[in-house]
């Protein structure tokens, strides 16, 4: 037996020992004839850059171009007999009417009507000039003005994102004594211009004057609050007062509750912007059927034959944006091979539609290689560990090969993927995970549990003092460190799911804000107002705040101030600090609960 | 003044509870080779004011000079400089920090300190370089770290400082600071000695004292002198003449940790937990220490509870005690205690009342 396992894992090797080598020798053709065809690509384009003083969009797309070459190269080594593809799908099969649009109708039907009156009738009817188009990055935004403009014979003209500058060059540079703009500025003059003359369009040379449609796609980077001001600004001013109909695109980045910057900074702007006057319109993430006609079609038109299973996969894994499920439609098109091997990792063809007749384990968490990674927010991910959703029914086997566990330490599997996955998808702070589950994890147990209850703290207590272990080592990040974090977040999710041993059927709980916080914010605030009385009650030596809070405030109560030799400045700067500072607590957390409030858990 | 400051011994003549050591100390300062002190004892039992006898004989009347200051130390540590504030009482003779409220940057501030105190070296009147005297607050509660580079600094400047450390634990400071000092452990004192001292205040303040009124404080203060004297005041305050059976006003937060553990005692279940939590934020938000907070709770519990589970309960408070040292969120751990008392309680009602 043993050795006949042992013949096979030999020849196995030897299987793909010869494979890797004529892989490598493979790459290795491609590799050559790669550079060589894209050194070709090059030089023809520094040829016609010379040639036709183009501008500097046209040196993307023959960056583009060899970006193709690349890929096809890889394409002859894999063998394939199919034809070349000359540009990127994505290119490619660019929606060119309105039909072909992956956009909902109605939106379209909307910027559509949109434009149409404004270019229609005379200059100076509408008061506001300024659509802005929202969406998550990959829903068509820029398509869908583009084929618009395109339905409406307009010409787009576009805010083009100045290449950055490198600091070597600006050096270089600043012998010749042409000065540094930052690329605000730069788009700042710009929108000037466009509000002050409108475009002037040199290029064109036609005899009626062509309408013109406004893009403003790539809004240039922010950091700070000045910079992020200016912007502001200069785009208000913009709506109020431009004469050509513009569109401006904003792309959102993930949840809005993500506590990042630039996500509030952007929600800041779009509401500043609608309040100004700007008509808005969101687009919602493709929806998979309508990507799924998208992926069929072009099939077709690329003649390759990709089973309706794999193209339903994919539409469901790209999470709505339709760049992204072409350019993985794409790749996956490209050697057939991969099919091949991604179809055995997953056991074989066959159970892989057995799998997608069971909707449970299929459409959640099933990613392919190229599957975009969902996010999840900080209350979904922490909604999963405290409903503690775990398989029920009789027919669950348990794994044999595993080591017996005792009756009360086994549980029922998880009905939900591996919690390090979900934290990971749910990008917080282990310490703040910790905090948010002990601070709701009790209303989530049964009210006889008890044990269970000390179970989970006693786990809770365990990740706090692997995460203790970093007090003091701020100064260097190092990789140990980041184990150690995320051991301390494991534990203490995976005490929780543990010890929580018969969960609760599900019902509605809001979770709260970890109130530790605003605890140890009080504690500290006490902390500096009463140190501030120590000097004053005493003069000859100072004491540690716990014998002040345990013995002297209590009787100094007692005494009431009568007694305590409180200065009178003392007494007069301490509850200016109080006033200053509390209303500084309070405002921060009001933004903090206002935040939370909005982000109840409804049961899932 | 209170009472507590205003009878408090200035010099080591006029000590009255620990006379024998006062007696050492003198002795000890008389010779001008003082080593490194370390005092440490329960709190309320006369170390700050053995201290402070200390500074007098050392200095003379000087060492009452004392300006309070909140100074700042800016720290270079590898790539960043910090600034650590921290409040300071300072005579010409000596400086008076609490480098644990630093938190995790105590050792800077140590370190720190001394060397500044080495620059600038006093030369006293016959022209002899003296020392300054640095006391030390709290030396337990010192990260592990600041308490190795104290260790080093204490080698290092020994020359022109000493140092006269303060704790409530010994066990808690290394055994290479404990070698370099000598130790000098004060006992809390007894209820005699406390009632000694009431009364002397009492005659001072020209009090009528009843009978058994001064011993009843003294038995109420768990033989901490400082909450003697505060207590007798705060009695003078509420009602004079004395009755004998007056009330002795108790501590808020003892009160209110007997009335958790009663709520403990009453119901064990998860939502009584989270009412429990709350109760235990309370504390928190008033600065008691959590230590503490888990301390008087065990005592509070002990009480109550019966004869056979009390080992097992002592086991897993201490057991808790030293994880919340570990760790640095302490209510995870004395919730975590709480639940673990529940859960032994609630098996063992069951068991005995089924």
């Amino acid at each position: 037996m043993s050795k006949r396992n042992c013949v096979v894992i030999l020849s196995s090797e030897d299987e793909d020992a010869t494979s890797k080598l004529s892989s490598s020798s493979n790459y290795k053709k491609t590799k050559s004839r790669s550079t060589s065809a894209s050194s070709r690509g090059r030089k023809k384009a520094r040829a016609s850059h010379s040639r036709s003083h183009l501008s500097k969009l046209h040196e993307i797309d023959l960056f583009g171009d060899d970006f193709n070459e690349v890929f096809t190269g890889s394409e002859v080594s894999a063998g394939t007999q199919r034809s070349f593809a000359e540009e990127l799908w994505v290119d490619k099969y660019k929606p060119n009417s309105l039909e072909e649009l992956a956009v909902h109708k109605k939106k379209v039907e909307d910027v559509k009507t949109w434009f149409e009156e404004r270019l229609k009738s005379s200059k100076g009817v509408y008061n506001n000039n300024v659509l802005l188009i929202s969406g998550q990055a990959g829903v068509g935004k820029s398509a869908a003005i583009h084929v618009i403009a395109s339905h409406l014979g307009a010409i787009v003209y576009g805010w083009n994102t100045p290449t950055p500058v490198i600091w070597q060059e600006h050096l270089y540079n600043s012998g010749t004594g042409t000065q540094y703009t930052s690329k605000l500025d730069e788009f700042e003059s710009f929108v000037e211009r466009v509000r002050k003359y409108g475009l002037l369009l040199t290029s064109y040379t036609g005899d009626s004057k062509p309408s013109i449609i406004l893009l403003i796609d790539d809004l240039p980077m922010t950091n700070g609050k000045s910079a992020f001001g200016k912007l502001k600004n200069c785009l208000q001013l913009l709506v109020k007062s431009t004469q050509i109909p513009t569109a401006i695109l904003l792309t959102d980045c993930g949840n809005a509750d993500s506590v990042d910057y630039n996500a509030r900074c952007l929600e800041e702007l779009k509401l500043s912007l609608e309040s100004s006057g700007a008509c808005k319109v969101a687009f919602n993430p493709i929806t998979v059927n309508s990507m799924k006609k998208v992926l069929l079609r072009i099939c077709q038109m690329e003649r390759c034959d990709v089973t309706a299973e794999y193209v339903d996969l994919i539409a469901k894994t790209s999470g709505g944006d339709i760049r992204h499920a072409i350019t993985s439609l794409q790749f996956f098109c490209l050697k057939p091979n991969l099919v091949h091997s991604l179809a055995s990792s997953t056991s074989s063809h066959v159970s892989l539609k057995e799998e997608s007749n069971k909707p449970d384990t299929s459409d959640s968490g099933y990613s392919l290689h190229f599957g975009r990674d969902e996010a999840l927010s900080l209350f979904h991910a922490l909604g999963k560990f405290l409903h503690n959703k775990r398989e029920t029914g009789v027919g669950i086997e348990y794994d044999q090969d595993g080591f017996l566990i005792r009756e009360r330490l086994s549980r029922l599997p998880l009905k939900m993927d591996v919690p390090e996955k979900i934290l990971c998808q749910a990008h917080v702070q282990p310490g703040s995970v910790a905090d948010f589950l002990h601070e709701n994890v009790l209303d989530f147990l049964d009210d006889e549990a008890i044990h269970d209850a000390w179970t989970v703290s006693s786990y809770l207590g365990d990740a706090d003092i692997l995460l203790a272990k970093l007090r003091g080592m701020v100064c260097s990040y190092n990789e140990a460190e980041g184990v150690l974090q995320s051991a301390a977040a494991s534990i203490a999710v995976r005490g929780v799911l543990f010890g929580n041993s018969n969960p609760l059927s599900s019902r509605w709980h809001a979770v709260r804000r970890p109130r530790l916080w605003q605890v140890e914010k009080v504690s500290f605030y006490k902390n500096k107002v009463d140190r501030l009385r120590i000097p004053a009650c005493k003069r000859f030596s100072s004491y540690h705040m716990s014998i002040m809070a345990t013995e002297y405030m209590p009787m100094l109560k007692l005494l009431g101030n009568r007694a305590c030799g409180y200065d009178g400045p003392s007494q007069k700067s301490s509850p200016n600090l109080e006033m200053e500072d509390f209303d500084f607590d309070k405002m921060d957390l009001d933004e903090q609960s206002m935040g939370l409030s909005d982000d109840d858990i409804e049961d899932w | 003044m209170l009472w507590v400051d205003k009878y408090r011994p200035k010099t080591l003549d006029h000590v009255t509870v620990h006379t024998d050591i006062a007696h050492n100390l003198k002795k000890l300062v008389k010779e001008q080779d003082c080593p490194h002190l370390l005092f440490y004892g329960p709190s309320g039992s006369g170390k700050k004011t053995l201290i402070m006898a200390v500074l007098r004989q050392m200095f003379g009347s000087g060492a009452e000079k004392v300006k309070v200051e909140n100074r700042t130390w800016k720290v270079d540590a590898g790539s960043r400089s910090l600034d650590i504030e921290l409040t300071t009482l300072s005579s010409t003779n000596h400086i008076e920090i609490s480098p644990s409220d630093a938190g995790f940057q105590d050792r800077y501030v140590v370190q720190e300190v001394i060397k500044e105190m080495a620059k600038n070296r006093p030369i006293d009147t016959k022209g002899k370089k003296g020392f300054k005297v640095l006391v030390l607050n709290d030396v337990d509660k010192l990260s592990r770290e600041a308490q190795h580079s104290l260790r080093r600094t204490m080698e290092k400047y020994s020359a022109y400082c000493r140092l006269i450390l303060c704790c409530n634990s010994s066990s808690r400071v290394t055994e290479a600071i404990r070698s370099r000092c000598l130790n000098v452990r004060i006992n809390a004192p007894s209820e005699e000695q406390i009632l000694d001292v009431l009364e002397l205040i009492g005659k001072k303040e020209g009090l009528q004292l009843p009978p058994g009124f001064a011993a009843r404080i003294a038995e109420k203060s768990n033989r901490n002198l400082r909450r003697a004297i505060l207590t007798f005041e705060t009695c003078r305050v509420q009602q004079y003449p004395f009755t004998s059976k007056q009330t002795i006003p108790p501590m808020d937060w003892e009160e209110h940790i007997s009335e958790i553990a009663s709520d403990i005692m009453k119901e064990q279940s998860p939502k009584r937990l989270f009412q429990v939590r709350g109760k235990l934020y309370d504390l928190l938000i008033n600065c008691i220490p959590p230590e503490m907070v888990l301390k008087r709770l065990l005592h509070e519990l002990l009480r109550k509870l019966d004869a056979e589970l009390k080992h097992e309960v002592c086991h897993w408070a201490a057991y808790y005690e030293h994880r919340m040292r570990l760790g640095q969120k302490a209510i995870f751990h004395i919730e975590a205690f709480v639940a673990k008392f529940m859960s032994i309680y609630k098996s063992f009602l069951i068991a005995t009342f089924g």
